[in-house]
């Protein structure tokens, strides 16, 4: 390539790099059914047209005072989660949701290897030891994702123009998850927005551990 | 017995041996208690008195001291055993609570299973949920509670059958359980001749017992003997709900020959109840539960047949803040009689509340006051009144220490 030539490449990119047209911010916002935001929930977006999933990355699903921390992990397809065990007591987790069966004995001062997630789904863990205990991982082929924060929104900057499909996630929805689904369209540099509203009330959530550990046998 | 002592005791020892052991959980705790009581003699001494301190035993007391052990074999057996000493004069040596035996594979699309085979409680107690089958609400159990403390283990063989409906998506789990077990044919003798009580005692494995030694008006029963070589069952069920709501349900039956009596002169008693309960936890820290058991007792004294049908039940309320709980209970227990005199027959209620406060993992506080006021028609052979209003208060301390502590 001559050198004008590559002289027009490189302005090409900076002119298309700084080109806010070419992408725009999407904001979700979860409420609940009595319009109060809807904390924690798992929010992934995939592109009608093109579509790519996200990079896998390592994650830590660590077991303190007898509780899943955190209690949801949202990964990529092809990552791995690290089960670290901080109690005291050993752990015995399970898991057998189809997306991923697996059994790991977790016993105090030892590691484990990390286990691989090669499938979408969610996979619900638990403690063959200490019933109470529930966790869960969401293995997600989407090209975004995340959970909503205290004010019930969740948001991502730097997407491409499309059409966007938006899920919406949580292990105490009653709503059906394809009810929740919504369309957004993504146009240029501005922010589009869409709101999910639940339409039924969240499963009662589990009992706070220190209710449990009254009964710790 | 001696099979399961000869099961159990090498497996405890290697507990201990550096090497051959991992992942040992081990606990020890001190239950000291200061106690005030205006009660009449207990059926510790020998007596029909309701309560587990009567007036001779108020003062210091040693409340419980207990020795648990939790050691995995691999990654699906694991043995427990709980020993407790409970300075009741000393009368009631170091003795097994639980000693068992369980299989515990991981659960399967949904499925859960546990075997036992040992020596421990059957299902049934919504109450008795903490370390030791102990209460975290009271001190002093139920009298419903109580009468399983003192009569009513399991020495043999259950199995237990759960879908975990919310590992699912569903809100509901349910659970069968099934046990068969002997050397509970006694069971039934303490509630006929000696009435409900209302304690935290556990008879001891395995040769632990009930009444006074020496006692002529209730002598020392010994619980866990087999005389007739038949073999009892229970069945169970449990329906939970998340984990708000709880219901239990329990059939027992020791299949006991009421007619038998073996050398040493222990008598078999045809035993058989129903139980039934439910528990609701809030997350604002409210618990309640309710739950009733009747049954019926039988012995036979040739030529004549003596049934003694009892019930007990109890509703109690417990709220949780922080560290601290406040729980309140009241009971109902009778015993009927058809025997001369009416001898056995029993009527009674009391009243529990509680304040515990959980300092650490290590120190537990508790302040308990029960009243029990019961008719017992067996108190005449004492010259004593069959009316009896008793009150025991308590102050607990406890100190624990554990390896996951």
């Amino acid at each position: 390539m001559s050198r004008i030539g590559a002289w027009i490449v490189r302005l090409t990119w900076l002119f298309c790099a700084a080109t806010p047209a070419m992408a725009g911010t999407l904001n979700v916002q979860a409420n609940l059914a009595d319009r109060e935001p809807f904390i924690g929930a798992v929010v992934t977006v995939r592109g009608e047209t093109v579509h790519a999933s996200a990079a896998p990355i390592s994650a830590i699903l660590d077991q303190i005072n007898l509780s899943f921390v955190p209690d949801i992990v949202v990964i990529p397809v092809g990552s791995t989660v690290e089960f670290p065990n901080s109690d005291s007591v050993s752990h015995q987790i399970y898991s057998f949701s189809p997306t991923k069966r697996f059994q790991l004995p977790l016993y105090h001062g030892r590691p484990y290897p990390p286990v691989h997630f090669d499938q979408a789904g969610v996979v619900t863990l638990g403690c063959n030891i200490h019933d109470a205990m529930v966790g869960y991982i969401f293995v997600t082929d989407a090209t975004y994702f995340g959970r909503t924060d205290a004010r019930g929104t969740w948001s991502v900057t730097n997407v491409p123009r499309g059409i966007y499909h938006v899920s919406l996630w949580h292990p105490l929805l009653r709503d059906s998850v394809a009810s929740l689904d919504r369309e957004v369209t993504i146009t240029g540099d501005e922010t589009a927005q869409t709101t999910v509203q639940l339409a039924q009330s969240l499963r009662p959530a589990p009992l706070p551990a220190s209710a449990r550990l009254r009964d710790r046998y | 017995m001696k099979a399961l002592q000869a099961l159990l005791v090498p497996l405890a020892l290697c507990a201990w041996v550096p090497g051959i052991a991992w992942s040992t959980d081990w606990e020890l705790s001190a239950d000291m208690r200061v106690v005030d009581s205006d009660g009449q003699r207990s059926l510790f001494d020998g007596g029909f008195g309701a309560l587990r301190y009567d007036s001779e035993h108020d003062g210091v007391q040693v409340g419980r001291l207990r020795a648990a052990l939790t050691q995995p074999l691999g990654d699906v057996f694991v043995v427990k055993l709980d020993a407790s000493y409970w300075g009741q004069d000393d009368i009631h040596p170091v003795g097994l609570t639980e000693a068992y035996l369980e299989y515990r594979p991981y659960p399967f699309d949904g499925w859960r299973t546990r075997v036992r085979i040992g020596a421990f409680f059957p299902p049934g107690s919504l109450e008795d949920t903490a370390a030791g089958w102990s209460s975290p609400y009271t001190l002093t159990n139920s009298a419903l509670n109580s009468w399983i403390g003192e009569e009513v283990r399991t020495i043999g063989v259950e199995g237990k059958l759960e879908w975990l409906g919310t590992r699912l998506g569903h809100d509901v789990d349910l659970g069968v359980t099934g046990g068969v077990f002997g050397w509970n044919e006694p069971a039934g003798t303490v509630v006929a001749n000696g009435g409900f009580s209302m304690n935290d005692f556990q008879t001891p494995l395995p040769l632990g017992y009930v009444g006074g030694r020496g006692s002529r008006v209730f002598p020392e029963q010994e619980i866990f003997h087999e005389i007739d070589g038949r073999v009892g069952f229970y069945v169970g069920a449990e329906a939970r709900y998340l984990d708000r709501v709880t219901l239990l349900a329990l059939h027992y039956d020791n299949r006991a020959d009421p007619t038998a009596v073996d050398l040493a002169g222990n008598e078999a008693w045809d035993t058989h109840f129903n139980s039934a309960g439910v528990r609701v936890d809030t997350p604002s820290g409210w618990t309640a539960v309710i739950q009733w058991l009747a049954g019926t007792t039988t012995v036979v004294y040739d030529p004549d047949t003596y049934p003694f049908p009892f019930h007990a039940r109890f509703a109690l309320i417990s709220r949780q803040w922080g560290r601290s709980s406040l729980s309140a209970r009241y009971d109902i227990f009778g015993v009927s009689s058809r025997a001369e005199y009416d001898l056995g027959d029993e009527d009674g209620h009391a009243w529990t509340v509680a304040y515990i406060f959980n300092q650490s993992v290590h120190w537990r506080f508790a302040l308990e006051w029960l009243h029990v006021t019961s008719e017992a028609a067996n108190r005449v052979l004492l010259d004593e009144s069959t009316l009896a209003r008793e009150n025991q208060t308590q102050l607990s301390i406890r100190y624990t220490i554990g390896s996951a502590l």
